[in-house]
């Protein structure tokens, strides 16, 4: 398998995926903000489950304040986390000298993007007023996050390519200290931006009665979430990423450009409509994905090391089974991936691919059929199987048999291959 | 001392090897310091290693990487190696590569 051209030119095509700056940009962006949305989840999880066991009334009230708060500077204002920060990631990885600068022009222009009246409901009315001069949380928080990172990265492109046009550099000699130096380069660059996004803005407000945010959430975010996050879209993705693994390749290449930041918003809104105690809309989010698909690692590969321990003969992957297993808990699984090994191993490709996307149907199945609950925690992805499934759900001791089944499946989709496995190696160290 | 840093996405499989490499170095009484980080904590102290060894998961960053580390010579670990997390083997091509 190894040796196939299209196997090498499928090689190239994900190296070059990998690599290419926006996507990596976008990876680099979303690793940042992750422990941001990690905390948000274990607040919202504390203010319902811990305060609620150890408080009532106005204490609890109280208590659950620090909860809300630390979703207001979280998941309520992700759009304007997200926007400078893709900002400075794209310009770094393109090798502008100024990401910072990058990075405030991402803030502004995601700004004046926004409306200038909005309509907010006061506390305890029913209707909603208009007022100017205010940043609502539904311009700012997940629901704009798309918008951040698409203007993010718009606003930066522009601003890139302007600064590196000489004629419009202003350049005032040596002898001024270099940071004025640097606030001067960047004035025309600045400016041409910001007036630019804000001619667009008026148009879209006064001609078509809409905002930018509006737009491209209704008509990017929404289609590309619904289709990518959906029980296929999501298996399709996913499956193709893990199939990177048997190239040798990380999976993050397509799960973390094009996957992860659409599980991300769909996880925001479960937080966010958790926090207030409304229906959770989304089953299929970043913390279900890894809890359910993931077992052991990519591929859930904890399921291999058990069929090995049952069935396998070979000592060298039985040796590299036992090694594995510790990090294996903990979903780390490059000892399997690359000792077992999985890479250019005809034999694993199967089970997989297929372990990862049963355990999502069978999640899938077991929350639509109201079985277990859908997740609203936003667990890191090295929490080991059991436990991942029991906390992503806020608790709900059902999801730790759904991963148990998983689990049980998985090993009994391995063990076959494992046999087959064992008799190539056995072959292939006879006929070396 | 010379100062070898290993790279991988999230710098925790690295990170098993790192210490498989200690070992190996006590062992041989090499006089190294050998770390692990994510790429994007790599990227701030690849100027101060010796050499970069990159997890081959992520052996697509190579050529970004080399751009980044200028002189410092930068490698993707051999896949076997890696799975085998063979502290010693990798250690030794290490040295031959930095010529300590």
């Amino acid at each position: 398998m190894g040796n196939s051209k299209l196997v090498d030119k499928f090689t190239m095509f994900a190296s070059k995926l990998g690599n290419e700056v926006h996507l990596r940009s976008l990876r680099d962006a979303f690793a940042t903000i992750m422990p941001l949305y990690i905390l948000a989840g274990l607040a919202v999880l504390i203010n319902n489950t811990v305060f609620q066991w150890l408080l009532s009334g106005d204490t609890l009230t109280n208590a659950q304040y620090w909860g809300t708060l630390i979703v207001n500077g979280t998941l309520n204002i992700s759009s304007l986390l997200i926007a400078p920060v893709i900002g400075y990631m794209l310009s770094q990885n393109k090798g502008y000298e100024n990401p910072l600068a990058a990075a405030v022009i991402s803030l502004a222009a995601l700004v004046v993007m926004m409306p200038n009246t909005v309509t907010v409901t006061p506390v305890g009315a029913e209707e909603g007023v208009l007022v100017q001069g205010a940043l609502t949380f539904g311009n700012v928080g997940t629901g704009a996050m798309f918008a951040g990172v698409i203007i993010g990265i718009v606003a930066t492109e522009i601003f890139v390519w302007i600064s590196s046009i000489k004629r419009l550099k202003i350049n005032l000699g040596d002898s001024i200290p270099p940071a004025v130096g640097k606030s001067f380069n960047v004035l025309i660059p600045f400016i041409l931006v910001m007036s630019g996004f804000a001619i667009i803005s008026a148009v879209l407000n006064n001609v078509f009665h809409t905002d930018l945010i509006q737009i491209i959430t209704a008509m990017i975010q929404e289609p590309l979430r619904t289709a990518t996050t959906g029980l296929a879209g999501c298996i399709i993705l996913y499956s193709l990423g893990n199939f990177l693994w048997l190239l040798g390749i990380h999976q993050s290449v397509i799960y973390s450009s094009i996957l992860e930041p659409l599980l991300i918003v769909n996880m925001t809104a479960n937080m966010a409509a958790y926090a207030a105690g409304q229906a959770i809309p989304n089953i299929i989010n970043v913390a279900f994905v890894p809890a359910f698909g993931l077992l052991g690692g990519s591929g859930s590969t904890i399921c291999l090391l058990i069929a090995t321990f049952l069935v396998g003969r070979n000592a060298a992957t039985k040796n590299v089974s036992k090694m594995a297993l510790v990090p294996g808990i903990f979903n780390i699984n490059e000892p399997v991936i690359f000792g077992y090994p999985i890479v250019y191993n005809v034999s694993m490709l199967i089970p997989f691919v297929l372990t990862p996307a049963m355990g999502i149907i069978v999640a899938y199945l077991a929350t639509s059929l109201n079985f277990m609950n859908r997740c609203v925690v936003y667990i890191p992805w090295t929490t080991p199987p059991l436990l991942s499934g029991y906390l992503a759900t806020a608790g709900d001791w059902r999801a730790i048999l759904v991963q148990a089944l998983i689990l049980v499946l998985g090993v009994l989709i391995y063990i076959p291959f494992v046999k087959i496995n064992d008799i190539v190696m056995e072959k292939t160290m006879a006929s070396e | 001392m010379k100062k070898i840093l290993l790279v991988c996405n999230a710098g925790m499989s690295t990170s098993m090897l790192v210490a498989k490499m200690k070992k190996a170095a006590e062992a041989k009484g090499a006089d190294v310091s050998i770390e692990a980080k994510s790429l994007s904590e790599a990227k701030a102290e690849i100027s101060e290693a010796d050499i970069v060894l990159l997890g081959p998961q992520i052996r697509y960053e190579l050529n970004n990487v080399k751009k980044i580390a200028g002189s410092v010579p930068v490698e993707a670990i051999d896949m076997r190696d890696y799975g085998m997390m063979n502290g010693e083997k990798v250690l030794a091509h290490a040295m031959e590569v930095m010529g300590a």
